[in-house]
């Protein structure tokens, strides 16, 4: 597998939108193609090279041989993995917004934290994430009728609000908590929260929330309780003020812990 | 200028694809000219486009941006030397309508509804569109001061209200939406047929519709009225469109025109008790107006994939949003109309609107004159304007309509007589359809044409009339009209290859109609009290003053001159 390490070696004010950075678009380049790529910085268009320090095997490859490695703060660098069919991208440090957005495949690595818009509208693939995401993980953009459609989203840490708003497949995992509204409006994936989440499934029509514990809508009947791997839960149905089917499940403890 | 060597299409001059050359001196059309030469050989040269029927400024633009930002996504493009960045598909940004109907080779526009209390914004963003010439046609179906002229019989008042409001919206010509219903819906109900009383008014909407075509021809203005009929949107209400038109039959036109424009035809040309056994009654409209000589129509073809609705049909509007379950933005415009806002999509696979696609090609090819349709898609109703270019390849082939319908519901087939149609037009159909008849309706003598002293509006297409066959080549035919290889507005060339090369401002049409004194001082009267009882603004602040007009053209009309109000 060709490795390429894309090294930021000082924290950024000004943006990067670093949408091109993915296996797709790098992995048939030299490295010396790789540098000479344009990426806006603020306003203005730079190389790769003037932001980044780029080594690794210099050869093409095909993107599913390809492993990226980011390191740094990249906290300021937006939209990493847009749109990724596959390969392997692995950031080691902060990610900034939209990493992993409308991504088809592959494997996105975060080993810090993820800014906001994490994989939203992400249609496979998956996302680890070792520290907490921003707000609207695996959501759809402002305006959109469907959020994420299919893959898988894993934050180890915590999640912030509107978490997979408008979640229309796939799944996501968070260990921690979530903020307001996860699964709002859901349209038929799965989120598992291990945390506390509150107000979950607000317009949700289908799919289903579990939640180690929650702040529960009064628009959501409950229909008594249900045992799941070993853990009793209440079993909630709704959201009633859109007539939906969507089930939401709530454990009286933190799940698996 | 010279345009050497073009396959001109003049229709309005009897021209069908002749092999000449064009002139044009200080922006207008010449018998000879000197400067640029423009090769055309053999191109397809025809006169700059006019839509006649187009939903590009107002509120309801600006609602239906701030509702979809996801719209917003769908058609950025970054600025370049010339052009400002262009923003969304159905709901573009002012620049992007500017562009992209230059692009096409359109050189005219005209929005179709504007509440004479939100001219002023309506103004303030054809401003702001690039290029093209344009105007706005103003809403009178649900005013309380028309229906009460209507109520009292008084066109005197009715035609002096009308003269004022076309002067206070800057507007161009009457258009009617609903008539009644939009003041019904205050009353969360609407009116059912065109003899349905509007409530608290005592007025029905056919006699709305015969007094606003009356004083419409009293004041010899250059359109004749715009009417968008009622229960537009619903199965069935193809005898709706047919009865309304019944009603104006016996009205002379004061001009060499229609008496009636119906907007989007094909949004009321529904058979069916409901929306499953919706079928298209397309034939008998066009038999209608194939047999009859005083209304012309615009399509209003719907385009696959998202449009978004926007009318004064308040009512229409809840529908859509309860049918879609979409985002509803409603609009109560105080003495004078309703509205509402609500985004779209059109599916192949959705029997309905598979049926809708086919009533707007049936239209366009049942109806035998040309010069009585108009090609629009009511954009962004039945989706963006942009399209035109597929519309008109579909017009030009059965192959390419047979290899659609295949993508369709199989519904297509069995309740609309599409697939049966044999007839392609050709280019100079085409022409009249896109340029001549639009202008000739709204009655813009300089646009449409290219005889001497015509506007000097031409676009030039990357199309060999003389080798290409349209029936086969329909791919070829959408790919060139999609982008003109030359747009000429006013002289100046605004379009090569397809790009923008020039963003100069275009001018605004409006009317300005005379009526006899003392039938304005009545109406004031009577008005001035509706101001200081109900409007939320002042009768003073209510008109648009000229500086939002930095390039008017005043067409004149009416009687005498029209007395100095405020």
């Amino acid at each position: 597998m060709r490795t390429i390490t894309i090294k930021l070696p000082e924290h950024r004010g000004v943006p990067v939108e670093a949408e091109r950075i993915s296996a797709d678009v790098l992995a048939g380049l030299t490295i010396k193609e790789i540098s000479e790529i344009e990426v806006w910085h603020g306003n203005r268009r730079l190389p790769l090279s003037k932001i980044f320090l780029i080594s690794g095997d210099p050869d093409p490859d095909k993107p599913e041989e390809t492993r990226i490695v980011l390191e740094g703060d990249l906290s300021k660098v937006k939209r990493l993995g847009e749109g990724m069919s596959s390969g392997v991208m692995e950031i080691i440090g902060d990610a900034g917004m939209h990493a992993g957005n409308s991504m088809r495949g592959g494997m996105l690595h975060i080993k810090g934290d993820a800014g906001d818009w994490l994989g939203r509208e992400m249609r496979g693939g998956r996302i680890i994430v070792e520290g907490n995401a921003g707000n609207y993980a695996g959501a759809g953009y402002r305006g959109e009728r469907c959020g994420m459609r299919g893959g898988e989203i894993v934050i180890k840490g915590n999640a912030g609000a509107f978490l997979g708003e408008h979640l229309c497949g796939g799944s996501i995992e968070v260990m921690g908590d979530a903020g307001d509204f996860p699964g709002c409006a859901n349209q038929g994936g799965v989120i598992r929260i291990h945390g506390h989440a509150h107000l979950p499934g607000a317009e949700m029509v289908k799919g289903s929330i579990t939640a180690g514990s929650a702040h529960v809508l009064p628009s959501f009947a409950c229909e008594g309780t249900v045992e799941l791997g070993g853990l009793t839960y209440k079993k909630y149905i709704g959201d009633l003020v859109e007539n939906g089917k969507g089930e939401l499940y709530v454990a009286s403890g933190q799940i698996g812990k | 200028m010279i345009i050497k060597g073009g396959i001109v299409y003049d229709p309005a001059n009897g021209i069908f694809g002749e092999e000449m050359d064009i002139c044009i001196e200080n922006g207008r059309i010449a018998e000879d000219a000197g400067g640029e030469v423009i090769d055309a050989r053999g191109l397809l040269v025809m006169p700059g486009g006019v839509d006649a029927h187009s939903h590009i400024a107002g509120p309801k633009l600006n609602t239906g941006r701030i509702m979809r930002p996801d719209d917003s996504r769908m058609g950025t493009e970054p600025r370049t030397r010339v052009c400002r960045p262009s923003t969304g598909y159905t709901v573009p940004n002012c620049y992007a309508i500017g562009y992209r109907y230059a692009r096409l080779g359109y050189t005219t526009a005209f929005e179709a509804a504007t509440p004479i209390i939100e001219a002023r914004h309506t103004h303030e963003e054809l401003e702001e569109i690039p290029i093209v010439d344009k105007g706005a046609l103003t809403l009178f179906g649900s005013n309380w001061t028309v229906m009460e002229c209507v109520r009292d019989n008084d066109l005197g008042r009715l035609a002096a209200y009308v003269a004022w409001g076309l002067r206070a919206a800057r507007g161009y010509g009457v258009k009617i939406v609903n008539p009644g219903g939009g003041e019904a819906w205050g009353f969360g109900s609407n009116v059912k047929s065109v003899h349905d009383p509007v409530p608290h008014f005592d007025v029905t909407p056919a006699q709305i519709i015969r007094a606003l075509a009356e004083v419409n021809e009293r004041l010899r203005l250059p359109h004749s009225i715009h009417l968008h009929f009622n229960n537009l949107g619903r199965p069935g209400n193809y005898t709706t469109a047919i009865e309304t038109l019944e009603l104006l039959k016996d009205i002379k036109p004061s001009r060499m025109r229609q008496v009636v424009h119906v907007a989007h035809m094909q949004f009321s040309a529904y058979g069916g008790t409901g929306w499953k056994d919706f079928e298209s009654k397309a034939s008998v409209i066009a038999d209608y107006f194939n047999q009859t000589n005083h209304a012309t129509m615009d399509l209003g073809q719907i385009i696959f994939g998202p449009a978004t609705t926007m009318t004064a049909d308040a009512p229409l509007e809840y529908a859509n949003a309860r049918i879609g379950h979409q985002k509803w933005s409603n609009h109560d415009i105080e003495l004078e109309e309703s509205s509402g806002v609500v985004p779209w999509v059109y599916m192949r696979k959705m029997p309905v609107n598979a049926v809708q696609w086919a009533i707007g090609l049936e239209l366009a090819l049942l109806t035998r004159d040309p010069w009585k349709v108009v090609m629009t898609t009511d954009h962004p109703n039945g989706g963006p304007f942009v399209n035109y270019p597929e519309i008109i390849s579909l017009l030009m082939s059965r192959e390419k309509r047979e290899e659609e319908m295949k993508t369709l519901h199989e519904v297509v087939r069995s309740r609309s007589t599409l697939p049966s149609i044999e007839r392609e037009l050709d280019w100079s159909e085409i022409v009249i359809m896109t340029r001549a008849a639009p202008a000739r309706i709204l009655g813009l003598e300089d646009k449409g044409h290219l005889g001497i002293g015509a506007d000097a509006d031409v676009s030039i297409y990357n199309i060999k009339p003389e080798e290409i066959d349209p029936s086969k080549d329909h791919a070829e035919v959408k790919a060139g009209m999609s982008r003109a290889k030359y747009t000429i507005k006013g002289g100046v060339v605004v379009v090569r290859d397809g790009e923008i090369v020039a963003a100069p401002q275009g001018r605004t049409y409006w009317v300005d109609a005379a009526v006899p004194e003392s039938e304005m001082d009545r109406m004031l009267s009577a008005l001035k009290e509706k101001f200081e009882r109900y409007y939320s603004i002042r009768m003073s602040n209510y008109m648009v003053q000229d500086a939002y007009l930095s390039n008017p053209f005043v067409v004149r009309a009416g009687v005498q001159p029209l007395k100095e109000v405020i």
